[in-house]
Formats: structure tokens, C-alpha cells, sequence
């Protein structure tokens, strides 16, 4: 079976943007975490629905040209080993 | 030259922004742990071994230094880690629990000498945050 990807929920991170970068306050855990490019757009994009790399990979595109797709299981897994994406 | 040339690649300027996925030897998160930002409870119950593991077997000299074993005026390492709540105490006056007065005070400069990266320092620093 295919993981699925589900960023937190609402409310759970308070987030600010400065200087290029996104901040992200988690709640539950009481990190931190400095986000550059393109991690809080795949935030975002799996904060509509839990997906797949696929499914995810499909909503960026229709967003923006997206560039080395390959590696957006490296992006994924760097938001998962940071504790900001859950799968299941 | 002309501003508005096509991509070397061939391909056709779009009006959508680039999204690089790849990012080559770096990574997109930065976490940043709450270090400090411990409960008061576990501020409280945090340890500091005097001396740390890196200097087993050294004494305490009454200035905080570590010197070596049987240096006359120093004291033997403590016998087992102090408690966040053992060395707030001892800070306001009283003495480490099992120590003389003055291997506590020698004690006290040891743990006022700690630096980042030395076992117990990280408790040593929370005691010092407001309303601890």
C-alpha cells in the first residue's frame, strides 16, 4: 500500500515568515523548525489532504514548474524525520 | 543582449514560478530543540556529575578547576550527579548533600564554570532562567 503524506492540523504550528524563510512553531512538540524552499509549499500542499508522492507530486505541478521531481521523497522525508508530515 | 530570451534549455518562459525539489547536499528543515526549554519539573530533577565524564577521576580545587587526584586543597570528584534541585538549593546557601562547606563551595565554582558542550551544563543554564 502507498504511504500517504498529512501535514499537521490547523492550528497545530504557528508559522511566520521572514526573510525568505518560513518559522514554524510546533505546539506539541515545542520545536522550532527553519523551513526554506520547497518545504512549506509541500506543508501546504499536503494541508488540503493527506496524499501520496504522487498525489503530491501532481498538486505542486499544477502550481509551479517543478524542477527534479525525483527528489521530492528526500523533501518528504526530511519534513517526516522533523516530525512536521505524518504518514499512514 | 535582449531581456526577455528564451531558457538555453529550449523551453519557453511560462508565467509560473520555479519549484527546485532537489537541493543539492542541504537540507530544507532546520529544527531548532528547546534545549532549555524544559518543565520546571525536569529543570529540577536534570543532573550535573562533578566533574563531568570527560575528567573522571580528577578533583575539584576550591576555585572550580579540575587539577589532579590528590592536588593538596582540592576535593575528590562527587560521588554521584547533584540534582537541578541540589545545586538551586546549594546556590542560595545551602550546602551539596554529602559535602563540606567548603567542598560545596569548590563544587559550586566547578558548576559555575561549565561551558556548552560539558555534561550538566545545559541543567546548570535552565536553573539560571527566570522563575526557576
Amino acid at each position: 500500500m502507498m504511504l500517504r503524506y498529512a501535514a499537521p492540523p490547523p492550528g497545530a504550528c504557528l508559522r511566520d515568515e521572514a526573510e525568505g524563510l518560513t518559522l514554524l512553531y510546533h505546539r506539541a512538540s515545542g520545536q522550532t523548525h527553519i523551513l526554506i524552499e520547497p518545504a512549506p509549499h509541500i506543508l501546504d500542499a499536503l494541508a488540503d489532504a493527506p496524499m501520496t508522492e504522487g498525489e503530491l507530486l501532481a498538486t505542486l505541478a499544477a502550481a509551479f514548474e517543478v524542477n527534479q521531481a525525483e527528489a521530492v521523497g528526500e523533501r518528504l522525508a526530511e519534513l517526516v524525520a522533523a516530525g512536521l508530515v505524518s504518514t499512514s | 543582449m535582449a531581456e526577455n530570451q528564451d531558457r538555453p534549455d529550449g523551453v519557453a518562459n511560462t508565467d509560473r514560478r520555479a519549484l527546485m525539489l532537489g537541493i543539492a547536499g542541504a537540507s530544507t528543515v532546520l529544527t531548532i530543540k528547546p534545549a532549555l526549554a524544559q518543565s520546571t519539573g525536569s529543570v529540577l530533577n536534570c543532573q550535573i556529575p562533578v566533574p563531568d565524564p570527560g575528567r573522571t577521576g580528577m578533583y575539584i580545587a576550591a576555585d572550580g578547576m579540575t587539577v589532579a587526584a590528590n592536588t593538596p586543597g582540592s576535593f575528590p570528584p562527587a560521588m554521584r550527579p547533584f540534582t537541578g534541585e541540589q545545586v538551586k538549593r546549594a546556590l542560595r546557601g545551602n550546602t551539596l548533600p554529602g559535602t563540606t562547606y567548603q567542598q560545596s563551595q569548590a563544587y559550586l565554582n566547578y558548576i559555575r564554570r561549565l561551558q556548552a558542550g560539558q555534561s550538566g551544563f545545559t541543567c546548570f543554564a535552565s536553573l539560571q532562567m527566570p522563575g526557576r
